[in-house]
């Protein structure tokens, strides 16, 4: 009973901004059409063979010693990569937001490379660099029986692939953390390194977890790293589930595997949710600053720069080898350069390129605002299914990509909703699969800003969309970066939902690159992975300016 | 490329206008379609018959055939593997025409009544990077048996099962030289020398391209073009036998067109034919045992050649499959 005045209040109050409710109503049934719906699907499928329902599969998973090695596979590696990359993440988002060190923008880029880069790409580099034939195993050490195959070479290629994840989200909330909290503790006798335990990291402790979260899904969901060099001997979930539907068409035994790959995700997440839902940090009070850290020593500060320096000349080295191969012959045969590779990107392969613009393009406006208008609902609104539209629109990133492709497969194929094929359904699933990043983003730097600083320009007379447009947009700007590059490099170099989804009307540039890896065709791949780089390079200079232009407002505002 | 053709059709009708029955000859063609516009160039270019092609995957030419049955709009089915031309003589879509040439194939590329005959064939081969084995000082395989040797450990990439067919034709093939259970006894002792097992059925050549692996296993094409490139590259048939595939061709029953379709039967059955599809860098093995795909590559009378049910084959994938991710993947 009490429940239901608090509900009936909520909407009395809601029913004063039609607005707000309308867009609250909007955002409910999209997210149950297009995150809940499909796994839905999932779930049918995998208690289905041909129409009846049945556990037939799931048995299998006590029968079949193959997918039990493949589950402890998969888990391990991604523990390993998401604690590896957790901490290379930190190392490089603090060096690189908090301390004053030469070469900042250009470590930020260096760091960033990975990402931008489709994820077949790295794992090819680590075959050209420490392969069978690669030139540092074998031209350089001489080694002839080294093999990258196996944990090893997941590991490594992952941790290169996700950390700068890490880094991303977690650059946002430390940079937002204010400096004089630091400062006070220094100066009531503190060191540096208490300092840091009880307060700078405490702070940015719901950015660690989420970032944790992030990389340990996306490295339970990939399987671009493993099908290149997992090898004979390691078999693992993801590409397991997508051998299943796309090699044997055994649409029941893909979906359970993919509910299986669906339970570990959603523990860490529900984890994670319970976790740092009890947890409130509010350190922006209307005085956002920044002035570097004086937490760590000159020798603690030059020794993380030094880190951070390694691991931007391992990326350099890692793509060096990537731009040689595409103007290359043939890697380690052959090394007479061409530009044939190049030829065949805009001669044959063109529509690919333009068909990924189009979809980047349309896909990043509409999911960095969906972000940050979610974000802002979740943390400063209240109304009946709060927590219900937080956990829903949240949760296609708890979700493997292959488990969101199947289930759009599943979903949008028969009516009501016919979309397979279209334009649209890349469209949707890229929006509501990347979404999640900057609702997070956005949610960890709310969470820090005092609700006093809204409050105030509510008071003044402003609107629910001018407080949001005016206040609240500029303060979260950092976050809102993160989710408008998120989405785009996302949309540029995502494969693993989007392979179920691609058409002969509307293909990807990873797909390409993909079916050119397939081909032995490495130095196409090559090609391809630098037209994505430079185009996302080019969009990701855009929109920092776009997002600093807006940010000037806050300064402006600054007392 | 298609519309080249077309170009080559029209002005080689043109031409022979005035004379005979100036229709150009239509192909529907379920070879791909890079390689068959160049075999079917050449094939004009050898007997001046003009060629229309329509380039068709041989699930959609099959029903487009029969659904045009009553009033045939093609000539001639060119490629697709041989089961589906048995299928197409079963429902009475083709008619028989037994080649001039058809001494020269052995039994199993071609119908006993020319009902059809094979264009070209894939068998699977080992591509062997002899430079990497010799610096190593590791033999060249010449059989099954020899792969499972501990000297190859790690050395050897084949595509998965799951999500090949190339896979799947090896899984066959060792199971009609062993029997199944042996089969999946060798395929275990095997696994230690498997490096990875690729998705796709192209990828080792790609990998033994660059090097990172001196033993792949595969249909020949790809290991072909390889040694055409200059690749030090081998190509061995295992001398217990190999699977293979075959493509063929058959003329459709009510043709209007009965003579340039013997006309190109024939021309592609003969050595001429052959050898020009050999010249045109299609990197198919030819179907004829005086033809060479190419220097020091075995021609078809010194390859033991190993046949399966294509009927069994497609009732047991599951299976089979399953037995082998079990057997092998999951020991």
């Amino acid at each position: 009973m009490a429940l239901f005045t608090k509900s009936a209040r909520q909407i009395k109050v809601l029913a004063r901004d039609p607005v707000l409710l309308a867009l609250i109503v909007v955002i409910f049934a999209s997210v149950a059409i297009f995150v809940v719906y499909p796994l839905v699907k999932v779930l049918i499928a995998s208690l289905q063979v041909r129409g009846t329902w049945t556990l037939e599969t799931f048995s299998q998973l006590g029968q079949r010693r193959l997918y039990r090695n493949a589950i402890v596979n998969s888990l391990s590696v991604g523990a390993l990569v998401g604690l590896l990359g957790v901490v290379i993440g930190y190392i490089a988002a603090f060096v690189l937001t908090r301390l004053d060190v030469p070469g900042r923008r250009i470590l930020h880029y260096l760091t960033l490379l990975p990402i931008i880069s489709p994820p077949f790409v790295s794992a090819v580099s680590i075959l050209f660099l420490f392969g069978f034939n690669g030139v540092i195993t074998k031209q350089v050490l001489g080694l002839q029986d080294f093999s990258i195959y196996g944990f090893h070479g997941v590991v490594l290629s992952q941790v290169l692939t996700f950390a700068p994840i890490a880094y991303l989200s977690l650059r946002g909330v430390l940079s937002s953390i204010n400096p004089v909290l630091e400062d006070a503790a220094l100066n009531v006798g503190a060191s540096g390194w208490q300092a840091f335990w009880k307060v700078t990291f405490p702070l940015s402790l719901p950015g660690v977890a989420s970032a944790f979260l992030i990389v340990f899904i996306e490295s339970m969901s990939d399987f671009g790293n493993p099908l290149v060099l997992a090898g004979a001997a390691f078999p693992m979930l993801a590409p397991q589930a997508y051998l299943e539907i796309t090699g044997s068409f055994n649409l029941s035994r893909g979906a359970m595997l993919a509910v299986v790959l669906l339970i570990p995700s959603l523990t860490a997440f529900a984890i994670q949710r319970y976790y740092l839902g009890k947890r409130q940090y509010v350190t922006v009070t209307g005085k956002p600053s920044a002035s570097a850290s004086r937490i760590v020593s000159p020798g603690v500060k030059w020794s993380l720069y030094a880190l951070v320096v390694l691991f931007a000349a391992v990326v350099t080295l890692f793509y060096g080898v990537i731009v040689i191969g595409a103007f290359t012959r043939v890697w380690g045969f052959d090394y007479a350069p061409t530009l044939a590779h190049f030829a065949y990107v805009f001669d044959v392969g063109f529509d690919a390129v333009t068909d990924t613009l189009i979809i980047a393009l349309i896909t990043t406006p509409l999911s960095g605002v969906l972000g940050m208008v979610v974000a802002f609902l979740i943390v400063r609104q209240r109304f009946p299914g709060h927590d219900l539209l937080e956990f829903g629109a949240i949760l296609s990133f708890a979700v493997p990509g292959t488990v969101v492709g199947i289930g759009y497969i599943l979903a949008f194929n028969s009516p009501p909703f016919v979309l397979t094929g279209t334009l649209t359904i890349l469209v949707l699933c890229f929006v509501f699969r990347y979404v999640p990043v900057g609702i997070q983003s956005g949610v960890a730097v709310l969470r820090q800003i005092d609700p006093s600083i809204e409050e105030a320009a509510r008071n003044l007379g402003a609107g629910s969309v001018t407080t949001f447009r005016k206040v609240t947009l500029p303060l979260i700007a950092p976050a809102f970066f993160t989710g408008l590059v998120y989405a785009f490099v996302r949309a540029m170099t995502a494969i693993s939902a989007a392979i179920f989804l691609v058409s002969a009307n509307w293909n990807l540039m990873t797909v390409q690159i993909l079916n050119q890896v397939g081909s032995g065709r490495l130095g196409v791949a090559a090609a391809y992975s630098l037209v994505v780089i430079g185009i996302v390079l080019v969009a990701i200079v855009i929109i920092q300016t776009g997002v600093a232009r807006m940010t000037r407002h806050s300064v402006s505002v600054k007392v | 490329m298609n519309t080249f053709i077309r170009a080559l059709a029209v002005s080689a009708s043109l031409a022979l206008l005035g004379g005979t029955s100036a229709q150009a000859l239509t192909v529907y063609s379920s070879v791909d379609e890079e390689n068959s516009t160049v075999i079917l160039k050449a094939f004009t270019d050898a007997t001046g018959v003009a060629v229309d092609m329509v380039f068709l995957s041989s699930g959609p030419a099959l029903s487009r055939i029969e659904a045009e049955k009553n009033n045939p709009q093609a000539d001639v089915w060119f490629g697709a593997p041989s089961e589906n031309h048995i299928l197409a003589r079963e429902r009475e879509l083709t008619q028989a025409y037994v080649s001039a040439n058809a001494d020269g194939l052995t039994d199993q590329f071609k119908d006993a009544d020319g009902y059809w005959h094979a264009i070209y064939t894939n068998p699977l081969a080992f591509g062997v990077r002899t430079d990497i084995l010799a610096e190593r000082g590791a033999p060249v395989p010449t059989s099954w048996a020899d792969l499972s040797d501990p000297a190859y450990k790690g050395l050897i990439q084949m595509p998965s099962p799951q999500s090949s067919g190339t896979a799947y034709a090896v899984i066959l093939t060792l199971r009609e030289i062993m029997g199944e259970d042996a089969a999946f006894d060798y395929m275990k002792t095997l696994n230690p020398n498997i490096q990875t097992y690729t998705q796709s059925g192209t990828a080792p050549s790609g990998a033994l391209s660059v090097g990172e692996t001196p033993l792949a296993i595969q249909f020949t094409p790809g290991f072909l073009k390889l040694k055409d490139e200059g690749f030090p590259v081998e190509v061995v048939f295992a001398s217990e036998g190999v699977g293979y595939e075959v493509a063929a061709m058959s003329i459709l029953a009510g043709t209007q067109n009965l003579d340039d379709a013997k006309t190109l039967v024939d021309w592609m059955t003969s050595a001429a034919g052959q050898q020009a599809m050999i010249d045109a860098k299609t990197y198919f093995l030819p179907v004829r045992a005086d033809v060479n795909a190419g220097e020091g590559v075995s021609s078809l009378d010194q390859i033991n050649l190993v046949s399966y049910d294509p009927a069994y084959a497609s009732e047991n994938r599951q299976r089979l499959v399953d037995r082998w991710t079990d057997d092998v993947l999951g020991q």
